[in-house]
């Protein structure tokens, strides 16, 4: 509490000495003596410690400061948090929320005061396009999937087959509503291993870098994780070769926020930018795939 | 009253009731989103009682942990003297401070597959991730801290003089905390361990990390209702008012006064 009163210091000479001295005065009446069990008996609030804190223009000045409009003079863009390393570097000097796409997508149907939204699958995307929330949807970047497991692969798995043994492995994935859990199950499906997911121990994750973290920390024997995120922790995951028949479509989509006071200018100058030739290049680098050119 | 009193109260007031808008409109916005005769169908989900019987399991068994190990440990740092008890309290305290995920990556760094004790878990067979053993550590690693907290306090709090009395008349040291100090706590401690348990059941970020969200194992409430905001936001409101009346249940029984027991033991003079 010492903190406080030098916090203010400023203010002190300003506001505090009139408020001290009306708190004092308070303190001392009669009434709120009686009012607090009065005499020498403890009381509940000890005004004149209130007043030596100097809590009052602190909380003035706090009530003051929630006051001031805030102005956003920054695009907001709320992106995949699988883009988090990315987009920044293409488009910086904006201000980012970077979490799963639904999550994303749920506060941008409750008014969050987006500009830009990039998904990780057209779902998202476009549900908000349906509800006129956002623009056409353009896809701008391509992924896929690895199946990996610990650098150290403790459990000893060299091929996907080996997770049709009932009650082998502990899995990590994604929850089956998101976008890396439902990619999963599509390439589970392909390759004919749809059961997989029952026969053995399941962790469910609604952001696909828990299940990078889960395994990279050894909690699972294997997982299956975008590409782009093995890339970004290969000397802690091991990746385990997958058909590339398997692989899922997964595409990433971006569309302008529309909501009254939105920046659709510089929103879609952001958006431009990600399929600029420079956009295009970052993306490469960072392992996604690139849509067409158009 | 003066004018100036008047001011004064009216403002307290103020303040007051701005305190109970701000904490409890979201509460009520939440029971205005799903409408109470929704509920009963939105409960009966089986993903839902699964998830309530592991909370319920894993949370009473954390409970029956940290009470029986943290009363007499926080007895001892309340009244014991030696040295280095602030930062013995301060130790204490420090996973409370944590974010939820950073406490759940410190247990995967102390008894994950690579952690320190990893190999000396598995050397004994014991696999902690994706059990419901981690989802109780994991409770029992956040909502400890808030119990040990409100017991030292309690215990601190005793009247000296009373236990030494009690010693004075041949009382061993046992029978003093037995007799006295845990009957003259009992209040303090319940109010503990209600905040310690509503903590506990509401324990998201650490057993996600290190229990894993493995259905009808590890997944508790709390991960249910973020599972379901995918789904169905209705039901995961709906789960989400059930953890609040659990908590809440138990937040309100632990301030009533207890009806097993009789008065609270003002006099030490009890017979023994």
């Amino acid at each position: 509490m010492a903190a406080i009163p030098r916090l203010t210091s400023r203010l002190r000479i300003a506001v505090t000495a009139p408020a001290t001295v009306w708190l004092r005065g308070a303190a001392q009446s009669h009434t709120w003596n009686r009012l607090s069990g009065g005499g020498d008996r403890p009381r509940h609030l000890d005004l004149a410690t209130l007043a030596r804190l100097r809590l009052i223009p602190l909380v003035g000045f706090v009530v003051a400061a929630l006051a001031v409009p805030v102005t956003a003079s920054a695009t907001t863009i709320y992106a995949a948090s699988s883009l988090s390393k990315v987009v920044p570097s293409i488009a910086p000097g904006n201000t980012y929320s970077f979490a799963g796409s639904d999550t994303l997508a749920f506060q941008i149907e409750n008014g969050a005061p987006a500009d830009v939204f990039l998904s990780a699958a057209p779902l998202y995307a476009e549900r908000l396009h349906s509800k006129g929330l956002c623009s056409t949807p353009v896809v701008f970047a391509l992924n896929t999937l690895t199946f990996v497991t610990p650098a150290s692969n403790p459990a000893g798995i060299t091929r996907v087959q080996q997770l049709d043994r009932p009650g082998g492995y502990r899995l990590a994935v994604g929850g089956k509503h998101v976008p890396l859990g439902i990619y999963t199950r599509t390439l589970l499906g392909k390759l004919g291993l749809g059961r997989a997911l029952t026969k053995n121990t399941v962790s469910s994750y609604q952001k696909a870098s828990d299940v990078t973290s889960v395994i990279a920390l050894g909690s699972a024997d294997a997982g299956v994780v975008y590409t782009t995120d093995w890339y970004a922790n290969t000397t802690k995951l091991l990746a385990i070769p997958v058909p590339a028949s398997a692989q899922p479509l997964i595409r990433y989509e971006a569309c302008v926020v529309m909501r009254p006071g939105s920046d659709t200018t510089a929103a879609n100058a952001v958006i431009a930018r990600l399929s600029s030739l420079a956009g295009r290049q970052a993306l490469f680098n960072a392992h996604f795939g690139l849509p067409p050119k158009t | 009253m003066t004018f100036r009193t008047g001011l004064f109260l009216g403002g307290l007031v103020v303040t007051l009731v701005l305190t109970f808008l701000f904490l409890l409109t979201p509460i009520a916005a939440l029971l205005l989103q799903v409408p109470p005769r929704d509920l009963p169908g939105l409960l009966r989900d089986t993903a839902v009682s699964s998830a309530l019987i592991v909370s319920l399991k894993t949370n009473l068994i954390a409970n029956v942990l940290f009470l029986s190990i943290g009363t007499p440990a926080a007895y001892l740092i309340a009244l014991g003297r030696f040295r280095g008890r602030p930062v013995l309290l301060t130790l204490i305290e420090l996973p409370l401070v944590l974010p939820p995920a950073v406490a759940g990556i410190a247990l995967l760094t102390a008894f994950g597959a690579f952690g320190l004790f990893g190999s000396t878990l598995a050397g004994l067979g014991i696999v902690l991730p994706f059990t419901q053993a981690a989802v109780v550590v994991a409770v029992t690693f956040v909502a400890a801290p808030f119990y040990l907290r409100a017991a030292i306090s309690a215990f601190a709090a005793l009247d000296r003089t009373q236990l030494d009395a009690a010693r004075d008349l041949g009382a061993s040291e046992a029978m003093v905390f037995r007799r006295i100090a845990l009957p003259l706590a009992a209040d303090a401690l319940r109010a503990g361990w209600a905040m310690a348990f509503a903590r506990g059941i509401g324990e998201f970020g650490a057993t996600l990390l290190f229990a894993g969200s493995v259905a009808r194992l590890t997944e508790t409430l709390p991960l249910a209702v973020y599972a379901q905001l995918d789904v169905n936001l209705d039901s995961a409101v709906a789960v989400g008012l059930l953890l609040l009346a659990i908590s809440g249940g138990v937040l309100l029984v632990a301030k009533l006064p207890p009806l097993w027991s009789s008065a609270a033991p003002s006099s030490t003079a009890g017979g023994w």
